[in-house]
């Protein structure tokens, strides 16, 4: 077994695309940046604030994600939601996300041990 | 809305684009907020909570680069490369070029021999510290700027030549042939300026026996342009052969055996120079002189022959 600290970084080196996905997809129902940060935890995706606050913005710039200041509550928050464009880009991501998983399975299926 | 926040959003929001900051203020304390009712709600005090959100969101200034897509690096793997071979193509020569240029230009100014060389490697010194810090600068500001630079891509064709294991590096090389120019413009050099003044004050005693330029100077020279040639060849070939160590043996002692024998025999440094000197003008001290020259020249001599010998066999395994 390697050490925690190479077994860190290969975790971490997996696990980073997959946080704009689950982004995208918990963002088909709008929410907040600390909201959506508690829900993805919720699901298996820890990230941290400092990545996902400066993230949000990011796919806002790029057009996958739209937003909407909500002032109805108690202190005004900002709304993300998943765009048309995001949801397309995301749709190919997901299937990547698939052929990957498909792949890893063939390849583990076909090296005899 | 408590101090310690304000001072974080205002510490993060310093480095952000001017257009954007006003929103990126508003959500970011929204955010802090949440997290910190979040803490409290589940009975945390309110300033650790403070405290430890601020904190796992980690040096403001870190937190703005993110916002900003800028990358926390002087120079990044797109110029990394470029700039490290272009530093170490400059550093290669200009320094030493600079510094042998100004410390013989000061060398004929008529300073004494030990300033010049002074002036030199104190220039040579400033020229690399300038290559690095403007090299550096312009490179980091390639990289600040996202500038594309369009330099060629990478193909086989440039993968070296040589032999991967190469014993005789460039380096070296040019080491030994840049030390064998000094050397061989230093004999005829010291006879004319030595900056040793004669007795009466003026005038120029040489350091070196005039009397040897009958035969042994001009033999010296030879055998040291020879040995420059043989630098040439080593560098050609790349590895030690038995021809070059046979080649290096026998030019190593056509130097090494007439000059024992001129020091031994009192007839290699100017008469007129030892006279100059008190100290070196009694027997006892000019026998110390030339009993440690003796030994010196023996030890290099055999150490260069032994270092060869060792080289060549580990060039056959």
């Amino acid at each position: 077994m390697a050490s925690d600290e190479i077994l860190r970084i290969h975790l971490q080196e997996l696990r980073r695309g997959t946080v704009v996905v689950a982004s995208l997809v918990a963002l088909r129902h709008p929410d907040y940046g600390y909201a959506l940060l508690q829900r993805l935890t919720e699901h298996g995706f820890p990230v941290d604030a400092n990545t996902l606050y400066p993230l949000l913005r990011r796919l806002e710039e790029q057009g996958l994600l739209t937003s909407e200041w909500n002032t109805e509550e108690s202190r005004p928050r900002k709304f993300y939601r998943t765009s048309a464009e995001g949801e397309s880009t995301l749709t190919r991501l997901l299937d990547d996300l698939a052929a990957v998983q498909t792949s890893m399975t063939a390849l583990i299926q076909g090296v005899k041990r | 809305m408590t101090s310690l926040t304000e001072r974080y959003v205002a510490a993060t929001l310093r480095t952000v684009p001017a257009p954007r900051r006003e929103e990126i203020a508003a959500e970011l304390r929204g955010s802090i907020a949440d997290m910190i009712d979040d803490r409290t709600a589940a009975g945390e005090d309110a300033t650790a909570a403070e405290r430890e959100v601020l904190t796992e969101l980690g040096d403001p200034t870190q937190l703005a680069a993110r916002y900003a897509d800028r990358r926390l690096q002087l120079i990044g793997p797109t110029y990394y490369l470029a700039w490290w071979r272009l530093l170490k193509l400059l550093l290669s020569f200009v320094p030493a070029l600079v510094g042998v240029i100004v410390g013989l230009v000061d060398a004929t100014d008529g300073s004494a021999p030990a300033g010049a060389i002074g002036t030199g490697v104190g220039a040579a010194i400033q020229t690399a510290v300038q290559i690095g810090f403007w090299v550096t600068l312009v490179f980091a500001l390639l990289e600040r700027t996202n500038t594309k630079l369009d330099l060629p891509a990478w193909t086989v064709d440039q993968l070296p030549h040589d032999r991967p294991d190469r014993q005789i590096t460039l380096t070296d090389a040019a080491a030994s042939i840049g030390f064998l120019v000094l050397v061989i413009a230093y004999v005829p050099l010291q006879h004319f300026r030595s900056f040793v003044p004669a007795r009466d004050g003026d005038g120029n005693l040489p350091i070196l026996d005039p009397a040897l330029w009958s035969f042994w100077l001009p033999f010296l020279m030879v055998v040291l342009v020879a040995t420059l040639g043989l630098e040439l060849a080593k560098y050609r070939v790349g590895r030690w052969t038995l021809p070059l160590v046979v080649t290096n043996a026998v030019l190593d002692l056509a130097f090494a055996i007439p000059v024992i024998f001129l020091v031994h025999n009192d007839r290699l440094l100017n008469p007129e120079l030892v006279a100059r000197f008190d100290w070196l003008s009694q027997p006892d001290n000019l026998d110390t002189v030339a009993t440690v020259t003796v030994v010196g020249t023996v030890v290099i001599t055999l150490w260069n022959i032994a270092d060869s010998i060792v080289k060549l066999r580990r060039a056959a395994a």
